[in-house]
This record gives structure tokens, sequence and C-alpha cells, in this order.
């Protein structure tokens, strides 16, 4: 940031590269700039020369202070709080402010939406429940949030303004961007909470959390009687977690007319909202967008990623300066399209001496220094007078609406994004390459015209664009297992599941089949109402598979594994298989292989990473050179010890079985089926490598990353991957009398349709049956 | 436990009506045949595909009533049929699920379908074209046959009546020496029936040449002496064959241009038919249709000029 400022354009290399990045800089300052510098009174860096002519006259120490005291809640305007803003102390920590604050004071009246914070604020004093409509880059999310502050003032109730955001990322950064705003310390004044992490004090007043912490806090306080006002931000990516809020909110603001609500989407589709929220009243601020000419193919694409390349060289070798964003559906993809797009323009750039290209991966397993490098700037000339130079990102659909990058001029958009699906009937919840829809397009499309004029290269027809693409996205609810859902609405007190007032309600199917899962897993009564095992299970941040699993594991003597492989299901994939050295890491982790199965072998490798750490070794080293991801071994143990927590909270024993006892590795076994015996699949005797699922009779192979030994006939696994084929992964082998003695319900036979599932089950019961008589006899 | 037995023992019996009757080297010969057909691995396609289809036919099966959540959600106030919430419309059936194994670009499948369609659609339409012309060429073909089987016929009938009278002195048939037919030149032959003389001459001189033929190959491949008898005159050689060809300037006259010939033959069959027609008409007052030769130009009784006014 430091090196944004304008300097003298020179004409040497280095000033070229420089003048690239003041051009925009300079753009962008000039606005924010343009209203302050008139007036020296109005100058923040000079507010304190003319502290005298306030209202108040008060001492410089406690003038702020005194300011804010005397505000009326509900009742103040921009101008007051502008006012209080530009004091030399802090009104909330009554420190003196820093050079920092103003600099970035100065910026902030420079957002689109500081024009409108006396509108917004007459809105939020009429109307408990507010939508608000602002592109990215409007400010909404880090200024909205502190008007509130200076309007509702929650300290003098004792209670708090909370901001809600869809991602963990986006609430620790947008928490550390507002802290410094406000000129306090991250974890005081201002924090935030998601999930496995609380960085709070009493001192917060404001608070930044994921949507789904803010439901969590509501399962165990249902009219959320610590916030004064919440915000419910991002919320067009109608995220399952901000879809339940909304639902349960509209409840809690009949039982709390203090409560105010602000619901903000970057979408222009805010009339569902209004509808949806009783007609509440609307309040939208322009972004700062340019427009975007948008281009579309003549004829269907054969293959989008060729023809994402080539668009992409062709950009670069005739259009005039300005960055390239191209959209691509998954990390494979994208480390593909780099090379491709790297080699092929290394071609060009010889023939047609077009300018160097540097080509930036961007998607959610990045490693965040990695993450970072997108925002450099473009690479310059090769040689003085050259042609410029380009940056190229080759991203997932994170950079359609969450992160905004400065520079991009041109986009291309393939049309398809990995979206997740369920469907009840099979029980799959997978991720699957799907078209977008209009919204997302023009989403996308928008991404070009950030800078300034853009253009969108779109990879299909106008016709397709108008015939084959859905409207709006579907949201999260429509997509997925409900279980955990379920689970959380019982315990926030909704007797009434079927008419749950939801903007989108999911299939009644979706529905049927989360009720049967959470009944089996002895979680809701044959009432449907929550038992014991239930209010247990929902205490744990965990879908309730896993929860009862690590609830059930100390009747196996086995706690202490479960919860660390618990811990490790819950984060990120931790063995690393980089394109370039598959041997090597397969070797690698051939090393931990345990052959009953995955789960297992992960257990090796976490027992593994702990040994090493306790040995004093270079822990981010040793991680690399046994291809495992450091980062997620650490958010395993993060993870672990938060779980830990809440099981000693809860009174469940930590045990292990002593790993030289021979039944050591049957015992976790036994306790991965307490909580995947619904997860369960049976070879097909025809053959080797083909399992299919207990009761759905689905035909699915192992994952070709697994490491079970193939003398497993019956396997429990983690996920139902739905690709070109149907696999399994994450699979440990078990023994099929356990399944009977876990859950005879569920594996009753008369509800097993298929013919060899039930012959064979039907075997292992009159063993069972005969082994027991034997017993008695004996 | 009981039921569980009996259930087993009804899936054990493969057809109860049927007697089992069969000698141990029958059951043994099934039982290899039934474990061949079992243990025989399905390729990989048909694992494929079935499992395909059965992951459609599942993912069009809704849950049912046997469904415990069913009876759990029904028990919440849930009417089948039904949606969930309170917003009108929503949905009642899940989202489906459709998996993308290539990288076609969107609206590819679309316009493959398209083109598919258009294309069979195309097929279609030219098989029916085939069809409507294909009966059209027989009928066609037919037609031809017929025309010239009456075209050789009228011609037939020309020659004759043309020959009958010849008082024109034309001398079409000359007693040539030795009962030998002694042609006019060819060309001196109407030329309405020419076509019908040269093909006979032509037939009778191909006929000739391959007697010919043989003979001399039969003469070289003689062994013998031949015989050479000075006193030999030419009623013997004729009976011996080895007459010397006095055809040989007709052969000439066949194969000399004849432009007028050519034209006619290049006529329409249905023209050249109706050329002869009016011609015997005309001259020799024979309707070649009532296959009568009239008395008078008034041919009083024939309906008409052409075949359909006979019918």
């Amino acid at each position: 940031m430091a090196d944004r400022r304008p300097s003298p354009s020179s004409s040497d290399d280095g000033g070229r590269v420089k003048r690239q990045k003041t051009s925009k800089s300079s753009s962008s300052k000039s606005t924010s700039d343009s209203v302050p510098a008139l007036d020296p009174k109005q100058n923040p860096y000079l507010a304190h020369h003319y502290e005298d002519a306030s209202d108040e006259g008060a001492s410089d120490e406690d003038g702020a202070m005194v300011m804010l005291k005397h505000l009326k809640r509900h009742k103040t305007t921009a101008a007051q709080a502008e006012k209080i803003e530009i004091q030399a102390h802090n009104p909330w920590t009554m420190r003196k402010h820093s050079q920092r604050y103003f600099e970035i004071l100065n910026k902030r009246r420079g957002l689109p939406v500081f024009h409108q914070r006396q509108e917004f604020l007459d809105l939020y004093h009429k109307s408990q429940i507010l939508v608000f409509v602002g592109e990215t880059g409007s400010g909404k999310t880090t200024q909205i949030p502190q008007y509130v502050l200076y309007d509702d003032l929650p300290q003098r109730k004792g209670q708090m303004v909370a901001c809600t955001q869809p991602r963990r990322v986006a609430a620790m950064s947008v928490a550390q961007r507002v802290a410094d705003e406000l000129d306090v310390k991250l974890g005081e004044e201002v924090g935030y909470s998601i999930r496995f992490e609380d960085r709070t004090s009493e001192k917060t007043v404001l608070k930044y959390m994921t949507d789904g912490m803010l439901l969590r806090e509501a399962m165990a306080d249902n009219n959320l009687s610590r916030y004064s006002t919440l915000i419910l931000d991002e919320a067009h990516e109608r995220t399952m977690a901000t879809d339940i809020l909304m639902g349960l909110l509209k409840e809690v603001v009949e039982r709390r007319p203090d409560l105010k609500i602000i619901v903000m989407s970057a979408t222009l589709d805010a009339a569902k909202f209004q509808r949806y929220f009783n007609d509440a009243p609307l309040l939208a601020v322009p972004g700062r967008t340019h427009p975007v000419e948008i281009f579309y193919t003549p004829e269907p694409e054969r293959d989008y990623v060729d023809a994402a390349i080539r668009t992409v060289i062709q950009i670069h070798g005739t259009e005039p300066e300005g960055d390239i964003l191209l959209f691509m559906t998954g990390e494979e993809e994208i480390e593909d399209a780099c090379k491709r797009i790297g080699l092929e323009a290394d071609s060009i750039i010889g023939e047609l001496d077009a300018g160097p290209l540097k080509v930036y991966p961007l998607y959610g397993g990045l490693p965040p220094q990695q993450q970072q490098m997108i925002f450099e700037p473009a690479p310059p000339p090769r040689r003085p007078g050259g042609k410029p130079g380009r940056k190229v990102i080759v991203s997932t659909n994170i950079a359609e609406t969450s992160l905004t990058i400065d520079g991009i001029v041109y986009v291309v958009d393939p049309g398809f994004s990995k979206q997740k699906v369920y469907n009840p009937r099979i029980r799959v919840e997978s991720l699957l390459v799907s078209p977008i829809s209009r919204a997302s397009a023009q989403q996308r499309a928008g991404r070009a015209g950030r800078t300034r004029p853009g253009k969108c290269f779109r990879l299909y027809t106008e016709a397709a664009f108008k015939k084959e693409l859905i409207d709006q996205t579907h949201p999260e609810i429509l997509r997925s297992n409900l279980a955990t859902t379920v689970l959380q609405l019982k315990k926030l007190g909704v007797e009434d599941l079927v008419h749950f007032d939801l903007m989108d309600p999911p299939a009644p199917e979706t529905l049927m089949r989360a009720l049967e899962e959470l009944n089996y897993l002895t979680c809701l009564d044959d009432e449907g109402e929550l038992t014991d095992m239930g209010r247990l299970a929902s205490e744990f941040p965990l879908d309730p598979t896993l929860s009862v699993m690590l609830i059930c594991s100390p009747e196996f003597y086995c706690s202490s594994e479960i919860l660390s492989i618990v811990a490790l299901l819950s984060a990120p994939q931790i063995f690393s298989r980089p394109s370039s050295q598959r041997r090597k890491a397969d070797e690698m982790k051939a090393y931990f292989t345990h052959a009953g199965g995955d789960h297992l072998t992960m257990l090796n490798a976490y027992h593994a990473f702990i040994a090493a750490q306790t040995e004093g070794e270079d822990m981010y080293k040793w991680c690399y050179e046994h291809f495992l991801n450091y980062r997620s071994l650490s958010q395993v143990v993060s993870v672990r010890s938060q779980l830990q927590r809440i099981m000693e909270r809860q009174n469940i024993e930590l045990v292990s079985t002593p790993f030289e006892d021979k039944q050591y590795w049957s015992n976790i076994q036994r306790a991965l089926v307490s909580g995947f015996f619904m997860q369960v699949a049976k070879r097909d005797g025809s053959s080797n490598k083909t399992y299919k699922t207990v009761k759905d009779n689905q035909s699915v192979l192992l994952h070709p990353s697994t490491t079970l030994g193939q003398d497993s006939e019956w396997v429990i696994y983690n996920e139902f991957v739905l690709t070109s084929k149907n696999y399994i992964r994450t699979v440990t082998a078990i023994k099929p009398d356990w399944l009977l003695d876990h859950s005879p319900e569920y594996y009753d036979l008369d509800t097993i349709k298929d013919r060899d599932m039930k012959l064979s089950l039907q075997a292992v019961k009159d063993h069972m049956r005969r082994k027991e008589a034997m017993k008695r006899r004996a | 436990m009981a039921d569980e037995e009996d259930d087993y023992m009804t899936m054990a019996i493969a057809e109860p009506s049927k007697p089992v009757k069969e000698t141990s080297i029958q059951r043994t010969a099934r039982l290899k045949r039934e474990a061949e057909l079992r243990s025989r691995q399905k390729t990989k396609e048909e694992r494929a595909a079935e499992a395909e289809a059965a992951t459609q036919a599942a993912l069009e099966t809704e849950l049912d009533t046997s469904n415990k959540g069913f009876k759990l959600l029904s028990k919440l106030g849930y009417k089948p049929g039904t949606a969930l919430g309170k917003t009108p419309g929503a949905r009642t059936q899940p989202i489906e699920v459709s998996k993308k194994e290539n990288r076609g670009g969107i609206g590819l499948d679309t316009e493959k379908k398209r083109k598919f369609r258009e294309e069979m659609e195309e097929q279609v339409k030219r098989v029916k074209q085939d069809v409507v012309s294909y009966r059209d060429r027989v009928r066609m073909e037919r037609e031809e046959k017929r025309l010239e089987g009456q075209l050789i016929g009228a011609q037939k009938v020309a020659e004759q009546l043309d020959t009958a009278d010849d008082e024109t002195g034309l001398g079409l048939l000359a007693p040539g020496e030795k009962g030998h037919k002694k042609l006019a030149p060819l060309k001196s032959i109407n030329v309405l029936w020419r076509g019908l003389v040269k093909y006979r001459l032509e037939r009778e001189n191909e006929k000739r040449m391959r007697e010919a033929m043989l003979q001399r190959t039969s003469d070289l491949t003689s062994d013998l002496p031949t015989y050479d008898d000075s006193d030999e005159d030419a009623d013997d050689r004729q009976a011996l064959g080895k007459d010397e060809k006095p055809e040989a300037d007709f052969v000439d006259d066949l194969d000399e241009e004849d432009t007028e010939l050519d034209e006619f033959n290049a006529l329409d069959p249905a023209e050249k038919v109706e050329k002869l027609v009016m011609y015997l008409r005309d001259k020799h007052l024979y309707c070649f249709w009532c296959k009568h030769q009239y008395a008078d130009a008034e041919m009083d009784g024939c309906p008409g000029l052409t075949e359909d006014d006979h019918d």
C-alpha cells in the first residue's frame, strides 16, 4: 500500500512500473482527496487545531468521549458522527488517534457508501428491518457496521453489533481492517468469532463472525439478546446458515422489537429479500463500476478449457493494456490452464512481439502467501518502449464476489463452476461442474469494470445465455444434506419444521432423509423430538454423524483416537500430492499407510506429526519432506483442542486402548461404525473393485487415493462422490456383524431390497446367533 | 425367526411348480453352466451401463411411505405432494443431478441434439424421396420395356407390309445365287424399321464370324496335313465349309455410318412407336392397336390414333 503513493513518472524501466501503479491509485485518490482537501477545518490531519470550535468545547482528552455520550441513540445524524470521527482522541479507547487512523479515514470518506450515510441512518431509524444493496467495493462491509455503531451505541446496554460473513477468512480480514479503521486493537472493541476461534473480549462492541457462528449462538440464546443490531452481509450468497438465520430472525424480531436487522446483498435481486421481510425498505448504493462490453461466441465451444486458453492468448496478443481474469472450475483445471497459458504465451511473445505475461492461479486451497501474489502488479515491458506486460489470474468463483482484484479489464467466462449438489434419493453430496446462473455471469462480467471500462468474453452463445442458464444460483439449502440443520433447528426451538418460513424451502424428501438419519443416530425419537443424544450432539459444531461417533467412542476405549479422526475429517486434506511429484508423494504416503483404510492412515500421519513436533523438529520442513500439508495439520491440532474442550465440558471421557493391545485398531474401526453405519458399502460379488452402497444399491468404486487393502468385503466411507464415475472416498474396512450389532433398526432385513445384500446380512445374522448360542452353552 | 426361514426357503426353491427331476450329471452340468454365467466378468461397458441405469432409476424414485423419515415428517404435519415452508410455489422435487463428463461448452449439448435431430429429419426425408423415385424408376423401366416391345412389333409389321407389296420395285429381297439372300444396301431400307434389319444382320454376322473362327481354330489345331484338292469346286468348298465369305460387302455396310438411323434411334421410344403407327396407318391403312388392316382411308371402326383410345 505504501508504495502506491504518487511519484513523478520517469522514462526508465522502474518508473514505468510505478507509473502504472500510480495511474490506478491516483484515480481513486482524486475522488477521496477532493472533499476534505478544500476546507482546512475538514482536514482530519489538522482536526485537532480546530477542536475549540466544537460545540462541546471540551478538552483534548475527553472531547470525543463527551460527544459520544451526548448522542441520542437512534436519533444521531451523519454530521455528528463525522465530527466525532475527526477528533484527536478515540472515543472508544480514549487514546490519541494515530497518524494512520487519519490516513485511513481520508480513504473511507471517498467510498461510495459514505455519501449516503445520512440516508442510511434515516432508514435505519425508521425501520426494524432494512435491506441494503451495494456492489462489492461500495464499502458496505466495513462502513455500515461502523455507521451503526455510532448510532446504535450498543455499549450503553451492554450489547453488541454483529456482522455476519459467509467465509471465515472474510470475517477475520474484515475485522482486522475495521479494527484499523477505528484505531483499536483487534480482539478488543472490534473482534471476530469463527468456528474454533473466538477473538472477542468484554470490551467488544462490534463483532464480525461467520453466519454459522451466529447460528450456533442462537442455539444457546434463542433471542440473541446480546445483540442490538444484526447485520447479515453477503446475503446474496445464500449460504445455508444465512438462510436459516433469516428464517429465524423473522421470528426473533416479533419477540424482540428492539432488535434491528440489516440484510446486505451485492446483487440487485433485492426485491426478493424485501418481499421475504414483509416489504422492508431498501437502500441501494451504486458501486464504482464502469461499463463492460460483452462478447459471445458465434457457436458453442467444443472444449471450454481450450477455448478459454485461446481467448486469453488472443486478448494478450491484440487488446490494449489491462489484466485478465479467467474463471475455471477447480484446482486441477486451474493449474493445467496456468501451465498451458504460460507455454502458449511464450510462443506468441516471440511471434507478435507481445508484452510479457504472468499467470497466477487462485483457489481456496492455495497457501495464503501464494494467494497474496495475485495482487502483485503486472510485469514491466521486456525492454524500454516495448509492449506493456500483463497478468492473468485463473480463478475459481472465489473471484466472482468475495475477492476484489484491481486492474482487471478483461474477463473470460466459460460459464461453469463447481457447485455442491445433494440428492436425498441416493444420498449423494458432491461437487459437480455445472453451468453458472445468469446472475453469476453478470457478476463475473462486472469484475472487468472495476478499474476502467472493460470487456467480458463469454465462451457461449447469446442464445445459450438466455435459454440454458438458470436465472439465479440455487441457494445452498437446496443443495445440501439437512441433518445438521434439522438438529440445529430443533435446538433453536423451531417446533414446526414443515412450515418454518425459509426463503427457498427445500424439497420435502431432503427433510425426510435428515429426519430419518437423525432418528437412526438416536438424536431424534420416533415422535421427532430431540433426545439426550441429540442435545449432546448439537453441542458440537460438527455433522451429527461425527458428533454421535465422538459421543459413542468412549464405549470402544478410543475416544482420543476418534477425536483425532474427527478433527482430521473436519480439516482440509492433509496429504499433499503435487502433480509434478506424484510418485514421490505416494512413496511418502505409503510410509503412513494402514491397510485397514484411510481413516487409520490419516491417524498414523497425525501421530507421526505429533511425535515429530514433540521431538522439536522444524515442522514446516518436516511436513514438506513428508508431503503433508502443514496448514491442514495445524488446523487439525487446533480443531482437536477445541473439540476436546467441548468434550470435557460435556463430561465425555478421553480414553485410549494401549497401542500394544491387539484390539487397538479394531476398537477404532468399531467406533467408526457407530457414526458411519449408514455410509456402508459391500463388495459386489462379480468384481474386486466395485462396491455397492447398502440400501441405495449404488455401484461405486474405491477412490484411487485409497490406502485400503483389497481384502475388505465391507467398508464404511466418508463421502460418496459423483464424477464421471461414482466413487467412495476415505474408506475403512469393517466387519458386518458390527453393523447389525450397532444399529439393528437400520439393518432390519425387511428394509433391505437388494437380494444379495439381504442374503449376506442374513448369513451374518445367523452366524452371530450361532456364536451367541455357543457362548451361552459354554 | 420362523418367518425369515420360510422366506429363505421360498427363495431357495427356484420353481416350486416344476418337479425337479435331473440326473446328477445334468445337475453338475447345470451348476457348472450357472457358475460360469455368474463368474463371467461383465465387460467394463456393461457394468458402467448397469450402474448408470441403477443410478438414474434411483434418482427418479421418490422416497415412499416405508421410509422412516416420511413417517416422521407426516407426524410433523406434512401432507404428501405439498411443499415445505410458507413461500408459495416452493419446490416439491429435489434438484436434478446432472454429471458433466466432457469439456463441451455451454449450449454444445443442445446444439448437438439440435443438429442430430435435423440430420434425422433430413434422413427421413431422403428415405421418403428414395421410395418415391424407386417406384418411378420401376414404372418407367416397365414402360420403356413395353414400348420397346411395341416398337419391335410395329417394325416387324411394317417390314412385313412393306416387303409384301414390293410393287415399288425397291427389290428389297432379291433371291441370291444358290438360294442365298442377297440384300439391298441397308440405307435403302425404310429408316423406321431399318434398325430391326440391321440388328438381325448384326446377329447373323456375329454368328457367322463365330463359326468361321471355330473353323479356323479347328484348322489350325489339326495336326493332320490338309487335303488340298485342285478339283475342288465352289460347291465342294461350301460343303466342306471352306467357303470364302462372300458377305464381306454387307459387313462393311453394317459398319458404315448411318446418321439417319442414329437420329431415329435417338428419339423417345414413345415417339418412335408413334411414328411407326402413323406410317402404318398412312401407308398400309393398318392400325397397329386394332391389329387390323382396313380397306379404305376412312379406317372405319378404329377408335383413334393412340393406344389409350383402344382401351
